[in-house]
Formats: structure tokens, sequence, C-alpha cells
């Protein structure tokens, strides 16, 4: 079965409510001013955003809907995608279509959350009823145990090391030193990524991500509408996504990427080597080499192998991660799944300023949210093209 | 006791617990208790940090990957001598935690 194509599709201003460690504003003042930005970067009315997708989780109780209430839209298409770090590429995929079939003519695609003292853990005590019966109460480490535990399982079927998990973590912090969008900027050497103390061995405080506050978004909206405002856009080659994929793998060592990969690169018209720039959701290292060995870049098990053969940094063999990914721009939680959406657009439309990549043509963005009970369910990914 | 949720339509083992069988999605469940519960570890972690301030006098805490010889997996503490590949019983304690012997 052919998937159709995302023809006359265009992805436009990406944007950023730029990112702090905490925050007395509510979620929906961080999606709010986030729409605002989306606004004032194309120069059309709010009475033109005719559809919406929205990602939180601390927008609770509330939802995509009491947001269009909050911010004064009446959108005749609208999603909540709850899908953590898989959310940007889902968004764009539900998007495009809606746009492609006529369903909405500008799609204003936001996530963002808050962040305080308390936010953090309340997400986490609840975040699933698996995870809240069966996780939380042996020992309540949140995402740092589950994947401590895949980290661990992954170390010992692959011989990945935390050298290998630091080399990309130091890449991405001198990438992030040339992004002031970024909360961790401070030089990092290996040394000190191995000096780190401990967390939930074998991960330890710099496999961790901040949690912080902030929100990114992105318009959808036909290539005709674009060319109409004059907006500069990309194109959306092919996107993929897939939910709870191998549920008989005991361990997580593999997401859904696996599954669809030949279907992505079949409807990009593309393979794994024809991109400039890769950006993998990086909540922990070990879920970065597992998509770069789903989507192709190198054989099962042999990402350890790959990242010790290949430069990480703006000018190296493979950029990635080129505005430091989470692990130093900050986990703003469901933002996160935004995060190299909207860097590979700045890449790709050549306004990532201090960090551009030379020649960026097409980009990798790949997505993974979600640990309900001992696994990441959610998996998307996309290639990128420039228009 | 420890008990395990089992279909009694397609025989399938299932953890966490849920009204219908996730593999057949029958509501003809039932349960079985044992003392223990044979299994192999996948993997384990030694937390250093805990979201709960009533979990950190406890901490470091040795928790890991149990796959049962029934079939599921689960999150369960582990003494600290034990190693992924270690075969275990899993046991429930008086306070609900599984502990690993």
């Amino acid at each position: 079965m052919t998937t159709l194509s995302y023809d006359n599709v265009a992805v436009c201003c990406p944007v950023t409510e730029p990112y702090v460690r905490r925050s007395e504003h509510g979620a929906a003042w961080f999606l709010a001013r986030t729409l605002r930005r989306l606004l004032d970067s194309s120069g059309i009315d709010k009475s033109a955003i005719d559809g919406l997708c929205v990602s939180s989780f601390t927008l609770h109780p509330d939802t995509a809907v009491g947001f269009t209430q909050y911010a004064g839209l009446s959108p005749r298409f609208l999603e909540w995608l709850p899908m953590g770090g898989a959310c940007g590429i889902i968004a764009l995929r539900r998007a495009a279509r809606a746009v492609q079939a006529g369903d909405a003519g500008i799609v204003a695609c936001i996530a963002g959350d808050t962040a305080n003292e308390t936010s953090f853990r309340d997400l986490v005590a609840s975040f699933s009823s698996f995870s809240r019966d069966a996780v939380y109460p042996y020992g309540a480490g949140g995402p740092n145990a589950s994947f401590a535990l895949i980290a661990d399982a992954y170390m010992r079927a692959t011989g990945a090391t935390r050298e290998d998990f630091g080399k990309l973590a130091v890449a991405q912090r001198a990438n992030a030193q040339r992004n002031p969008l970024a909360l961790l900027r401070t030089p990092l050497t290996l040394d000190q990524y191995l000096a780190a103390r401990p967390i939930s061995e074998p991960l330890h405080l710099l496999d961790c991500v901040m949690p912080c506050a902030g929100a990114d978004g992105f318009l959808v909206m036909p290539e005709t509408r674009a060319r109409a405002l004059n907006l500069p856009f990309v194109q959306v080659l092919g996107a993929i996504e897939r939910h709870n994929a191998f549920p008989n793998d005991p361990v997580q060592l593999r997401g859904g990427w696996a599954m669809d990969r030949d279907a992505l690169w079949t409807q990009a018209g593309l393979g794994p080597h024809d991109v400039q720039l890769v950006q993998t959701y990086d909540d922990y290292a070990v879920i970065s080499m597992m998509q770069l060995e789903g989507l192709g870049l190198c054989a099962p098990g042999e990402a350890p192998d790959f990242v010790r053969r290949h430069d990480f940094t703006i000018e190296g063999s493979l950029p990635h991660n080129t505005g430091g990914g989470q692990l130093s721009t900050g986990q703003a939680g469901a933002a996160g799944g935004y995060l190299g959406l909207v860097e590979a657009m700045r890449q790709l439309l050549g306004k990532a300023e201090g960090r551009q990549v030379a020649n960026a043509r097409h980009a990798l963005v790949s997505g993974f949210g979600m640990i309900n009970y001992d696994r990441g369910l959610c998996s998307s990914a996309g290639v990128l093209g420039r228009a | 006791m420890i008990r395990l949720q089992r279909c009694a339509d397609c025989g399938r083992a299932q953890y966490p617990p849920r009204e219908v069988c996730g593999t057949c999605l029958s509501e003809m469940l039932h349960w079985d208790s044992a003392d223990f519960l044979p299994g192999r570890v996948l993997a384990r972690t030694v937390l250093h940090h805990s979201n709960e301030p009533a979990m950190r006098p406890h901490l470091p805490l040795t928790i890991g990957l149990v796959q049962f010889d029934a079939g599921p997996v689960a999150v369960c503490l582990l003494a600290d001598t034990i190693l992924p590949g270690h075969a275990v019983q899993v046991r429930l304690n008086a306070d609900a935690l599984l502990e690993a012997v």
C-alpha cells in the first residue's frame, strides 16, 4: 500500500518561547505566547488560524479544547496529542493531512509546559496507570530509573559504554554553546561527563535532561498559501509514526522506527546517508543510539561503533542535535517533542545563525515518547527538505 | 503469596494487571497464586535519587526488570548481589514490595 505524499504542504515559522528553569506562569501562558510568536513571525491574523495541534503535560486538567477558549481561537480542526517526545512529527503529520484535505487552511502546532518545584514530581507520580501501580512504588526513580534499566540492557547487548553516551552529550554541549536558546552552555569535557554523580546507574547526572519551562511551535499550510504570504518554508518528504511496537520484546532495545524505516525512506525518495543533519530525541543518549539504528544510519546493535566513528558537532561528519538537544537546551515537557523539528527547520531555512550547517538541504528528525510502563511506546520520524 | 493474572481463554499471563486480556481481549481472567514466581533478571539499576522524599532514606536502592518464566516482565526490588542473567524467585513482601531472593 502506497502512502500519499505530503505534496503542497509548507511548514513555516519555527518559533520558541525561550526556556527557563522554573516559571510562575501556567502552561497555557507558554502556549499562548508561542501562538503570538507564530502570528508575529508570519504576519497573519489570529482569525486565519483555523487548525490547531496542542501538546502539553502541565496544561492538565485542560486540553487543547480549553486552550481554544483561553486563547480566543475558533478552529475547525483540533488535535490534542499527548505523545510526549513523539508529538512534534505527529502534529506535523496530522496538520499536513488536514491541510491537504482542506479540513484546515492554516494549522498552528504548539507544544509547551511550565515547570515549578512540584510539577515534575506530580507528573512522574501519576504519569500512567501502569507506571503509578507497577513502577513508581519501587523507588520512585521516575524516567531516570526506567531509562537506566533500558540503558543497562542496551549496554550489555551491544557493548555501548558510558564514553559512547558521553561523546554524544559532549558534542551536543559544544553545539549548544552556539545556541543562545540553550540553557546549558558551559563547556563540557568527557572527563567532566564521566565524573558526574550517579543518579540511577548506569545513568549519571549529565545523562539526564534538565526539566524546564518553555514552548515551541510552527505553522502548516498549503505551499500556495505560504508563497502568497511570502513565508519561507520547508517540505515534508516523508513521515512515520508507530505506537507500542514490538510488544513481545522483553526489554526495549529498539523502538518503532525499525518497523517503518523503509516506508519513510521510500516515501522520501532518499536514503539515510542523504541527509546533512539529524535531530534525535535525546532524553537519554541510549535512545538517540536506538534511533540511529532504527532509522538505518547503522545496523541494529552497531550504534556504539557508529558513534565512535563520527563527529556530531556542527562541522562534523554527521551534525546531530545541532541546537544542543534536550541534554543541553533543557526539556520543556512536551516541547521536547518539537525541539528537534524546529531546529531542523531553522537549519533548512538558513536561520540557524551561529550554528548553521553548511549546505543543509535534507534533515532527519525523530521522536520518542511515553514510558507508559517499562518502555517508550511512541516513535515518530520525518524527513524534511529545503523548498 | 504472589499472584499473577492469567487469561482463561488464551492462557497468557499478564502484568501489570488489567480488566481484560491484553492478548485476546477476553474478560475471563483469573489469578495464579504461588509462594514465589521464578524468573530471570533482564536489567538492573542502582537508584541514588528518588522523586519521593519518603524513599530517600532507603537509597541507594537496587531495582531491576525481571521476566517471569510465565512471560510477563516486572519492575522489582533486587537484593544487591543479583545481576542480569541471574535466575531469581520473586516474592511479595508483607509491605507490598516485591523482593527477589
